[in-house]
């Protein structure tokens, strides 16, 4: 309270007296003689296991959630936790590894690289990039799952060295690139990083001001940052070890330029040194990923040969001819940004983890911490048995599996992918990779507050992933861009089916060839339940908004503005879009899923989240009444089921989070013995 | 096997002496190394849980009679009860011994054991999970299960997993011996007395008359010694140890070891390379991946998953390696079995998961773990 003693009224003086007579209240124990009073013991730790129910396989689960390669994974968990690199802490008798986040930011680098080195030794990284199909390349994924889990800064490392550095190779390069950089890379023989973003320029990769010029005389190209606003800015690995970079530039030959295109060069010799010409400074302490050595990079005329331009798009001759297969200058450019596509679904995969993470440490401790009795005299309340506790946890648990699904699925549509395919991964990936960060945010956020003051402290984990984590939202695409790319890409999809007549085919929008399903005007709790119900709701909420899009646009465009105008005008309804068409693609996969399964336990448990998944969409998102999709009364059914359905799932909350395949070691100590883990005893003295 | 004949000579197989607030629990049945059978187990399951909630009772001490503390399980009875077609008494077998494994790991009250000769597979298991685990220059640990065709069980899979490094890789698929000194040094022996002294202690533990585990382990501390680690011990070579063992699958490890073998000529890497080459590749396998899983799980988990797989090893349908083991090593013992599938990289994939699933057979449950309640911190720690 703000209040000054100068200020009191007389108001605020009987509010005064009043607090005082409550407080005095509470000291006197009303009913209790004060010769009742003895000295309580301590509270009791009992592990949630000894109470909880397990109706359901937790293994099996587990195999839905993870998908893939779990023998795998649990070999790299085991990797780490047997070795002293990956800081073992025993915490309440147990052991717990997570990195001393406690050093300064140049110690946490050098520890991410000792454990890289690590890892290489162990071969983790065995066909990162020389591996030949979807079998390394599902591994590959699980590996870097395993180790987000761990820490943020070993993933992102990795992350930029073989996806991004690797990736652009493989995929701008040709056979004399993979030749010669593939092998080294996957060996650490180099080290890679990925200059692409510049101070001034980050989304909006085309406006980037980076210039390379072709020099036919020596048959180099000249590449220059030619203005402050144009050093390459938020480069990981650039500030310490990165030995070569891709770099993103402007391509000038003879006079003319054709596009962004990517470039090989070398910044730093084997010792370390900063090669000449290359100017490199660090991007400071920020508040996540500080063992990730994040650079700005200026480059002063360097020179590099003209094999080092990643030709697979286009070349320059040596007498400096360009050439490309691709004359649109805009495919051009879209051909170019493949390969960040294997960012956003290593993005979207990873932040379900750190979900899943942050909910098994607060459903643990929501389950043996207890806070106020209903009546004197009476234990106090575990917090999850009280409603409002889980309604603010079992929703995001709910959320979180629908999810895991929606990423396996983008996982196989990335592994899978086809030319064909590139659009349907560009939009599923940029919607997933949007829906899924923000979604863990506000997860993280709210086990935070689940978990008390405990969740600020670091060794606990979820606090601390908000920082680590937030950077997601923002890169390889920040969220709102991609979202408006895919009310971008539908619109395209509707004006071309309806320009030529065709019916709407791929993307999930097939539902938009049928009639415009009928939402029963009362809506019982088997209704609710239903999948019926919540594909019919789901698919009206996209078709209509799709609809509105589109005659908004196109009423803006009559009115003599451009399309690009009328574009940023439209954001609401835009924004609204975006939401629907990746709630009801999630919702699609949480389908598939539970689909294949056959009747039981699991498959009962996983209808009840998939449920709570429905409804909670329903109720959070406002564009259901906004449009009238639901009526008011529908809202309220909805409201109430939600309610219920939070008791139905409180029994089986403990053996979901125990399914999301996050090893006891990686998760913190409130979510074990936390009165062990505090008591005097753990103290160093 | 008949159960009803349980004669004065079978009572005697677990010998108890009161000694004020301690008991000593003796495992009697030397002439079979004190392999556990089915009645000591019993007997052992019933006394334990009356130690827990008897209020005069602070500490136990297990020790074996003759040269073994216990040489293991009795398997060679549940194989002759297999081949009679008695599955269930093998499944009765198992399920008690792993209650009582985790009744020992989760125990109230302080067990020292008295490793005063061999230990192996049961044997380990009814010692390592207690509180205490003490060495002698008369100590031999092995856990020989691959080259038997079953996998090292009762509750292996935790506590082989929680030793430093990937030495419990190394010993669990080898079936690697260890002496005292090296069972204190990798953690299954929490204290070296050579035996001269072992009375004294008795004698001190029960005069102590103290469930508190700082008092207890002073006591035993006071009369142990650190033992010299041989020269040519692997432990030394932890180093290499974890280079090879650490690796992703049996055939790598293998290959790793023969490449550590190229490099230095080393006794134990030849012996590591020899018994991962005769044991049988079933075992191997799912050894691996029983003590992978076991690093990332309770130990209630482990017995769980490690009764599925015990119930799979007896019911036979992707391997028999456990009764030809058996054969080989207990009955005929020419030591030349024929493992069936013959070699690794016969083993798919779905064969070795197939250990790892529910046994679908009428009336089959999954192992039920006893309700603890008053854990200690120690014991919580491990669920």
């Amino acid at each position: 309270m703000a209040s000054t003693p100068s200020s009191s009224s007389p108001s605020q003086m009987n509010r005064v007296n009043f607090r005082t007579q409550v407080l005095a209240r509470h000291l006197q124990q009303p009913g209790l003689s004060p010769s009742s009073l003895q000295s309580s013991l301590c509270l009791n730790y009992s592990p949630p296991e000894l109470a909880e129910r397990f109706d359901f396989d937790t293994g099996e689960m587990r195999k839905l959630l993870d998908g893939h390669n779990l023998e795998d994974r649990d070999w790299l968990f085991g990797l780490m936790i047997q070795n002293k690199l990956f800081c073992p802490r025993e915490r309440g008798g147990r052991v717990f590894v997570t990195p001393d986040y406690n050093q300064s930011k140049e110690q946490q680098r050098e520890m991410t690289m000792r454990r890289i080195g690590y890892l290489l030794e162990r071969r983790v990284f065995q066909g990162w990039l020389t591996g030949k199909g979807p079998e390394s390349e599902w591994r590959k994924l699980a590996y870097l799952e395993v180790v987000g889990i761990y820490d943020h800064s070993l993933a992102i490392k990795l992350g930029v060295h073989f996806f991004l550095w690797g990736g652009a190779i493989q995929f701008f390069g040709t056979k004399q690139h993979h030749e010669k950089w593939l092998r080294d890379t996957e060996n650490y023989v180099i080290k890679g990083c990925f200059a692409m973003t510049e101070l001034g320029h980050g989304s909006n990769v085309r406006g980037i001001e980076t210039v390379a010029t072709y020099d036919s005389k020596t048959g180099e190209f000249v590449i220059n940052t030619p203005s402050e606003s144009a050093q390459k800015y938020w480069i990981g690995g650039a500030a310490n070890h990165a030995t070569h970079t891709i770099i993103f530039s402007q391509l000038n030959v003879n006079g003319s330029n054709q596009g962004v295109h990517a470039f090989i060069a070398q910044i730093r010799d084997a010792n370390g040194n900063v090669c000449p010409n290359v100017r490199i400074a660090d991007c400071g302490h920020k508040i996540g990923l500080n063992g990730v050595d994040n650079g700005r990079i200026w480059f002063d005329n360097i020179r590099i040969p003209r094999e080092n331009l990643l030709n697979s798009v286009a070349d320059v001759s040596p007498d400096g001819q360009y050439l490309s297969a691709i004359k649109d200058p805009d495919q051009r450019f879209a051909a170019f940004l493949a390969p960040l596509t294997s960012g956003r679904v290593t993005i979207a995969v990873s932040a379900i983890y750190q979900s899943k993470i942050s909910l098994a440490i607060s459903i643990r401790y929501s389950l043996t911490r207890r806070a106020f009795s209903l009546k004197p005299n009476t234990p106090e309340v575990l917090l999850l048995d009280y409603p409002s506790h889980q309604r603010r946890l079992l929703p995001l648990v709910a959320k979180t599996c629908a999810m895991s699904f929606a990423a396996n699925y983008l996982k196989t549509l990335y592994v899978k992918r086809t030319p064909e395919s590139n659009k349907t991964i560009h939009i599923v990936s940029s919607a997933f990779k949007a829906t899924l960060t923000w979604h863990n945010m506000r997860t993280l956020q709210e086990c935070r507050e689940a978990c008390g003051g405990q969740g600020l402290k670091t060794e606990n984990r979820v606090g601390h992933l908000k920082g680590e984590y937030d950077v997601q939202s923002t890169f390889e695409g920040d969220n709102n861009v991609l979202m408006q790319q895919v009310s971008k890409a539908l619109l395209a999809e509707y004006i071309a089916a309806k320009k030529r007549n065709r019916p709407f085919k791929g993307l999930g929008l097939e539902h938009m060839n049928n009639s415009s399903p009928v939402i029963p005007s009362h809506l019982s709790s088997s209704t609710l339940r239903s999948i019926q119900f919540q594909t019919d709701i789901f698919c009206l909420r996209e078709r209509d908004l799709l609809n509105r899009f589109a005659a908004d646009v196109s009423e803006c465009q009559a009115q003599g503005e451009s399309k690009e105008y009328a574009f940023t005008l439209s954001y609401q309804l835009a924004e609204d879009l975006g939401k629907a068409f990746s709630d009801r693609a999630i919702f699609q996969t949480f389908v598939e899923a539970e689909a294949n399964l056959s009747s039981g336990s699991l498959k009962n448990v996983l209808s009840l989240l998939r449920t709570m998944y429905a409804l909670i969409t329903l109720e959070e998102d406002a564009a259901f009444l906004r449009y009238g999709y639901l009526s008011p009364d529908n809202a309220a059914a909805v409201r109430k089921e939600v309610a219920k359905l939070c008791s139905e799932l409180r029994p089986h909350a403990l053996a979901i989070v125990s399914s999301f395949g996050i090893p006891d070691a990686f998760l913190s100590p409130i979510a074990y013995d936390w009165i062990e883990a505090n008591s005097w005893s753990s103290v160093g003295h | 096997m008949d159960r009803s004949s349980s004669s004065n000579v079978e009572s005697n197989q677990v010998l108890v002496e009161e000694n004020c607030h301690a008991r000593i629990v003796l495992l009697n049945r030397p002439k079979q190394l004190n392999a556990l059978s089915f009645q000591m187990i019993s007997r052992l399951l019933e006394l334990f849980l009356a130690y827990e909630k008897d209020p005069n009772v602070k500490l136990i001490i297990l020790k074996g009679n003759g040269r073994a503390f216990s040489a293991g399980g009795d398997v060679s009875a549940v194989v002759r009860g297999l081949v009679q077609g008695n599955w269930e008494f093998g499944a009765t077998y198992f399920w008690k011994e792993y209650i009582l494994n985790f009744l020992m790991a989760t125990y109230s009250k302080p067990q020292v054991s008295v490793l005063n000769g061999i230990v192996m597979g049961g044997g380990a298991g009814v010692s390592v999970h207690g509180r205490f685990r003490i060495a002698t220059e008369n100590s031999i640990f092995a856990m020989p299960e691959t080259a038997l065709g079953l996998f090292p069980d009762v509750g292996a899979s935790y506590f082989l997993a929680r030793l430093p490094g990937f030495f419990g890789e190394y010993i669990g698929l080898t079936g690697a011996r260890l002496d005292g000194a090296e069972m204190l040094a990798c953690g299954l022996a929490t204290h070296f007395v050579s035996s001269g002294r072992l009375p004294f202690m008795e004698e001190a533990l029960c005069k102590a008359n103290s469930s508190d585990l700082a008092t207890i382990s002073a006591i035993i501390d006071k009369l142990s010694e650190q033992p010299n680690l041989k020269e040519n011990s692997p432990y030394r070579q932890l180093d290499i140890i974890n280079e090879c063992f650490s690796r992703r699958t049996i055939e790598e490890i293998i290959s790793a070891l023969e490449s550590a073998a190229a490099k230095q000529k080393n006794d134990w890497i030849s012996s590591a390379i020899k018994s991962l080459k005769t044991g049988s590749p079933t075992s191997l396998k799912i050894s691996l991946r029983s003590i992978r899983e076991g690093r990332l799980q309770g130990v209630g988990q482990c017995l769980v998953r490690e009764y599925r797989m015990v119930c799979k090893v007896m019911l036979g349908q992707v391997s028999k390696d456990f009764f030809e083991g058996c054969r080989a090593i207990l009955w005929d013992k020419d030591r030349n079995p024929k493992w069936e599938p013959s070699k690794l990289e016969l083993l798919k994939d779905a064969m070795v998961d197939h250990y790892f699933t529910k046994v679908d057979r009428e009336g089959w449950e999954d192992l039920k773990l006893p309700t603890r309640s008053n854990l200690p911190v120690h014991a919580i720690a491990k669920l």
